[in-house]
This record gives C-alpha cells, sequence and structure tokens, in this order.
C-alpha cells in the first residue's frame, strides 16, 4: 500500500527526530516492563517462600486475652501456652486433618570442641508429626531422643554435616545430640521456621525445659477448600465464652500478602506509565510537526484523489511505525533490564522467564503502541480534515 | 464526438463571507466545455481565475448555480463523492509540479492509479504514460528533486493522465518553466489535445493561450468574452 510505504520514507527521511520519538517509547516500555517484571519476582519469591505454609491453620495462644483456659496465668506473654487439653480440643475440632503441636525455645549451642557458643531456636515435634511438617534434603529422621534435624542456614553457616554433634545448653550441660539429617530450606513461615534453627524430639524438649504445654499448634488441612472451615471449627471450639486462642488462615494471610505486592507492582508500573505518557506527548508533538511540514503534500494528495481517510491512515501507519518499533526495541531491553535488576536486587533470575514476568513485556509494548496510535490520532484527523484550496496554497 | 459537454456551469456564484464583508469572487458565470476542446482562461489577479479554477476541479462548491461535470451535478455531492471525482474524471496540472518527494517517477504516477484500484498496480501503464510525454527510462527511478523542472513538469502531465480523465485542468503549467522548456511541454499539451484530451488552462500569458482553441476572458469575477 502506497501510504504505508509513504510513511515508512517519511520516518526514514527524518531519522533522528524519529528516532527520538521512538526513545521515548523505548524508555516507556522498559520503565513498565521492568518495574512489572520486578514487582512480579518479588511477588514470586515471597510465594516460594511462603508457599510451603499456604495449606496450614496457625492456632496460638491469644495474646491480650484472659488466658484462662492456659497454663501460665497472668505471668506474662512468655508463659502463654496451650495446654495438652486445649490440643485435644484443637485435634477434635480439626479432624480428620493432622494437627501437630509444637514447642519452641532457644539456647546456647556448641558445634564442637573449641568452637564458640551460638545461640539458635529449638523446636520440639513430636517425631510421628516431622515428616507431615518438614522435608530433608539429607539423611534420615531421627526417632531417639540423641538425635536431632537442622535448617539448611543452620548447617551451612556452621559447616554442619549428618553425623555432627551439637552440645546443648552452658557447656553442654543440657546434652548432646547427633545430627541425623539436614531439613530442606522452607524461607519464611507462619508456623515454623527451621532454616536457622535446630530440630528435636518433643520428649528431649519437655525432659530438658520441663515442659508439658505447647507454644503453637498447626494444622496441616489436606483439602485446601476446607481452610475456612477448619478455622471456624477451632474458632468455635475454642473461643465459646472468651477469645483464648488466635486461629490464622495462612492461605488468606498469603492472599492477602501477595494483594499487598500487587498493588505494589501496579504502583511502580503505573509510575513507568507516566513515562509512556511523555513519549506518548512526544510522538504527538513529532507527528503534529510532520502534519505541518507536509500540507501543501497533503493538499497535493486530496487534489488529485486521496480521501480524507487516507491521508489519515498515511500519518496512522507513523504512528503506528514509531510505536510498534519503539516497543519492540523496549521489549528487548526490558528482558535485559529484567535481568540486571532481578540480578542485583533479587539475586536470582529464576523468575525472569516466567509467563507472568514475561507478561509485563507484553503489556508495557501494547501500551506503547497503543499511546502511539492515540497521539497519532489528533494529528492525522487535522492532516485528513485541511481544507485542500488552503493545503495546495500552503508556502 | 460526444455530443454531452464535459463541463457546464450555470449562472454560478461563489461568495466569500469575511468579517469586513462579503467578497463575491465570481458572479453568475455559465460556460460549457465540450469534449476535447482546448480552453484558456485569461484574466488579471483577483479576477477570479483561481476560485473559476477550484470550482471547475471540484475542490470548492459555488454559493449558488450549478456545475456539472460529465453529465454529474456536483453541487449535492459529499467530500467523498467530489474526491472520486477529481480521482476519476480530472488531471490536475499545477505550476509547481507538484510531485511527492517520497516518491520516485514511477511511484508518482502510479499514485492516481492505486487511489483508483486500492491495490497494487502494474507499473507497466505509468512507464507507458511516461515514454507518451517524451521522458526518458533512464529517469523512471529517480526522484523528482533529481530530474529538470522540464521534466518534472512532464512527470506531473502523464500523472494526470495516467487514470483517463475526461479533463485535464492546468493552472499556469508554464509560469515555472523558461520559454524553450515551457515551449516544449504546450507542445505535449497541443499533441495530447489532438488526441482527445479536453484542456482547461488557466495562464496570463498570451502566447501560451495562443496554443487553445478558445479563450475565456473574466474580470471582476464576469466572462467578460
Amino acid at each position: 500500500m502506497i501510504f504505508w510505504e509513504i510513511a515508512k520514507r517519511n520516518i526514514r527521511i527524518h531519522l533522528l527526530r524519529s528516532t527520538l520519538a521512538m526513545l521515548g517509547i523505548v524508555i516507556g516500555v522498559v520503565a513498565i516492563a521492568s518495574m512489572g517484571i520486578l514487582g512480579n519476582s518479588l511477588v514470586l519469591t515471597v510465594s516460594d517462600s511462603l508457599k510451603t505454609v499456604g495449606d496450614s491453620v496457625i492456632v496460638t495462644p491469644h495474646v491480650g486475652g484472659t488466658m484462662g483456659g492456659f497454663s501460665g496465668g497472668a505471668g506474662g506473654l512468655s508463659s502463654l501456652r496451650i495446654t495438652e487439653q486445649n490440643f485435644q480440643q484443637i485435634k477434635r475440632a480439626s479432624a480428620p486433618n493432622v494437627a501437630i503441636p509444637v514447642l519452641q525455645t532457644s539456647d546456647r549451642m556448641k558445634l564442637g570442641v573449641g568452637s564458640d557458643d551460638i545461640v539458635a531456636a529449638i523446636y520440639g515435634l513430636n517425631p510421628d508429626d516431622v515428616p507431615d511438617l518438614l522435608k530433608l534434603k539429607e539423611g534420615g529422621y531421627s526417632r531417639g531422643n540423641s538425635g536431632c534435624l537442622v535448617g539448611s542456614t543452620f548447617a551451612t553457616d556452621h559447616n554442619v554435616k549428618v553425623g555432627s554433634r551439637i552440645a546443648i545448653g552452658t557447656d553442654g550441660n543440657k546434652g548432646t545430640l547427633r545430627v541425623t539429617g539436614i531439613i530442606e530450606e522452607r524461607g519464611m513461615a507462619f508456623d515454623v521456621s527451621t532454616d536457622s534453627a535446630i530440630v528435636v524430639t518433643k520428649d528431649w524438649f519437655d525432659e530438658t525445659y520441663n515442659r508439658d504445654d505447647y507454644d503453637k499448634v498447626v494444622v496441616k488441612v489436606k483439602n485446601l477448600d476446607d481452610l475456612p472451615a477448619v478455622k471456624t471449627s477451632i474458632e468455635n471450639q475454642m473461643n465459646k465464652r472468651d477469645k483464648i486462642v488466635d486461629v490464622v488462615d495462612t492461605r488468606k494471610t498469603m492472599e492477602t500478602i501477595f494483594a499487598a505486592f500487587g498493588q505494589i507492582t501496579t504502583f511502580v508500573s503505573a509510575i513507568g506509565g507516566i513515562s509512556m505518557l511523555v513519549a506518548g506527548v512526544s510522538i504527538l508533538n513529532i507527528m503534529m510537526m510532520s502534519v505541518t511540514e507536509r500540507i501543501k503534500e497533503i493538499g497535493i494528495m486530496r487534489s488529485i484523489g486521496a480521501q480524507r481517510k487516507e491521508v489519515m491512515s498515511m500519518f496512522l501507519y507513523e504512528a503506528l511505525i514509531l510505536g510498534v518499533v519503539g516497543s519492540l526495541i523496549g521489549g528487548a531491553m526490558s528482558l535485559l533490564g529484567g535481568y540486571a535488576i532481578s540480578s542485583v536486587l533479587l539475586q536470582t533470575t529464576k523468575y525472569l522467564f516466567v509467563y507472568s514476568s514475561l507478561i509485563h513485556i507484553v503489556y508495557g509494548m501494547s501500551f506503547g503502541i497503543v499511546i502511539s496510535l492515540i497521539c497519532g490520532i489528533y494529528p492525522a484527523w487535522r492532516a485528513a480534515n485541511l481544507n485542500p484550496i488552503d493545503a495546495l496554497r500552503h508556502e | 464526438m460526444d455530443e454531452q459537454p464535459v463541463m457546464v456551469f450555470k449562472d454560478v456564484v461563489k461568495v466569500y463571507p469575511l468579517p469586513s464583508g462579503d467578497v463575491t469572487a465570481l458572479d453568475g458565470v455559465s460556460f460549457k466545455v465540450n469534449r476535447g476542446e482546448f480552453i484558456s482562461v485569461m484574466g488579471p489577479s483577483g479576477s477570479g481565475k483561481s476560485t473559476l479554477l477550484n470550482l471547475m476541479g471540484c475542490l470548492d462548491t459555488p454559493t449558488s448555480g450549478d456545475i456539472y461535470i460529465s453529465g454529474t451535478r456536483t453541487g449535492d455531492m459529499s467530500d467523498k463523492e467530489l474526491t472520486e471525482l477529481r480521482r476519476d474524471r480530472i488531471g490536475f496540472i499545477f505550476q509547481y509540479f507538484n510531485l511527492f518527494p517520497l516518491l520516485n517517477v514511477i511511484e508518482n504516477v502510479t499514485f492516481p492509479m492505486m487511489l483508483k484500484s486500492q491495490k497494487a498496480v502494474d507499473p507497466e501503464k505509468a512507464r507507458a504514460a511516461l515514454r507518451s510525454v517524451q521522458l526518458d527510462d533512464s529517469l523512471f527511478a529517480h526522484t523528482p528533486m533529481e530530474v529538470s523542472g522540464g521534466q518534472q513538469q512532464r512527470v506531473a502531465v502523464a500523472r494526470a493522465l495516467i487514470n483517463d480523465p475526461d479533463i485535464l485542468l492546468c493552472d499556469e503549467p508554464t509560469g515555472n518553466l523558461d520559454s524553450k522548456t515551457g515551449a516544449g511541454i504546450m507542445e505535449l499539451m497541443s499533441e495530447l489535445n489532438r488526441k482527445g484530451t479536453t484542456i482547461i488552462m488557466v495562464t496570463h500569458d498570451l502566447n501560451i493561450a495562443a496554443y487553445s482553441q478558445r479563450t475565456i476572458r473574466i474580470a471582476d469575477g464576469r466572462i467578460v468574452e
């Protein structure tokens, strides 16, 4: 089509100014797509960290409650515990799902002769419950009271291997445990954060720290659709008269977190969108210049039989070419930008080449093309509606 | 010869409303142009020549009166219909050639063909048209800026003729050429007219007007002879 050809040649003949207009689109696409990719990568990073606990209901003593049903009375927040009787009630309310009681403290420990003492979190779990909650990347689950599991970060930081020995307490006064397995990385978790902790048997924990009650109960829900029902069931069972437990549906919490990240992504992409609007104004400006320079040419075209819509199409083609080429370059640069930002800020690029990240490049490119076309409409309309006689007289 | 005139003006009036008062550019102009005629329109500056040319070329519509092109009344036509009429029935030749600088010689000539057919066209007809105006084949791929004024005007003539129009409208076709080149263009016009092309030419050069068979003289918006 001749008008397409004329549009192409006009861009080529004014290459510098066309390139500058395209540069605006490139920057706009890169801004939108890179911000979108970064936001999405953040969501995926958090999602990966939290996904292991997205199927849980966490029951903890109600902070600020009457504490009537719990051991410890009014002895301060640290003494709030879930009793064995409370646990059995929670277990019944959440059946047939698995309810796992969790004990938690922290203590000094020594990892070898001559090494300095460190302080780390210690979880106490019933050995039967451990496979439901934790996956091992090395070794095996400990059955006896002399064994323990360690988190992956703990193992790496302190050079702990399967078979290593850990002396618990000051100068190992609470006994020595042998590492039987290393737990897979779990990241942030609502239930148990074991990456920098050790996990011991409930019996060893009870004996060592003289405890017969629990810090929290984790209910692993088999069918995710049952999460709200399990939460309600536990609340109805435990908080009949007074609110004595806080019950958290982790999926709901994750949804809230993801919604917040989604809003952040939208916000930063919108900031990128502003640069695209500036690029659009640049396109509008250049198209208006193009129309003004070619008024006589438009007059000739109209006089020898070009319809208004054909003149309009010629300028829209020009805007389209600027938008498409700018968006394609911007899309390619967004990949590089996304790669750089992900590498620097997140230290990983594994979230870049996934659909939910790459779609932001498509969004950015589409926005670039649409903005270019929209900003080309007025100049094209103006060109198409010039009076042919006035246009022919134009010098 | 077709009995129906290719152009008829009946009591045509054109008034331009201006803030300082209405200006009557044409005041009751009537004439006919028969197929195959070669007519020149002459008159002093401000006499209404340009207004007449715009009306003849369907670039403007009259305030009152009727204009017929090949029997079709133009007064009630939409912009789209007038554009189609210009494209299919009228060829324009301008004083300053008015070729498209972004297109080469052959593309300039095929441009009106593409407007008419709405698709890619065979350039052979354009080549034939260019040869008929005595333009050398070696110039076909050049841009207008790369050829002389006389050659540009020959390209413009070929472009004007490419859709086989009923009328060729020329606005001072030699006004931007030296006398020798201008004479060559007028010889070409005469040749086209001999082959049957109807030509209406606006000029104020008596030597150029001498190539026509009939002259319409206009003064103060009226035909005086």
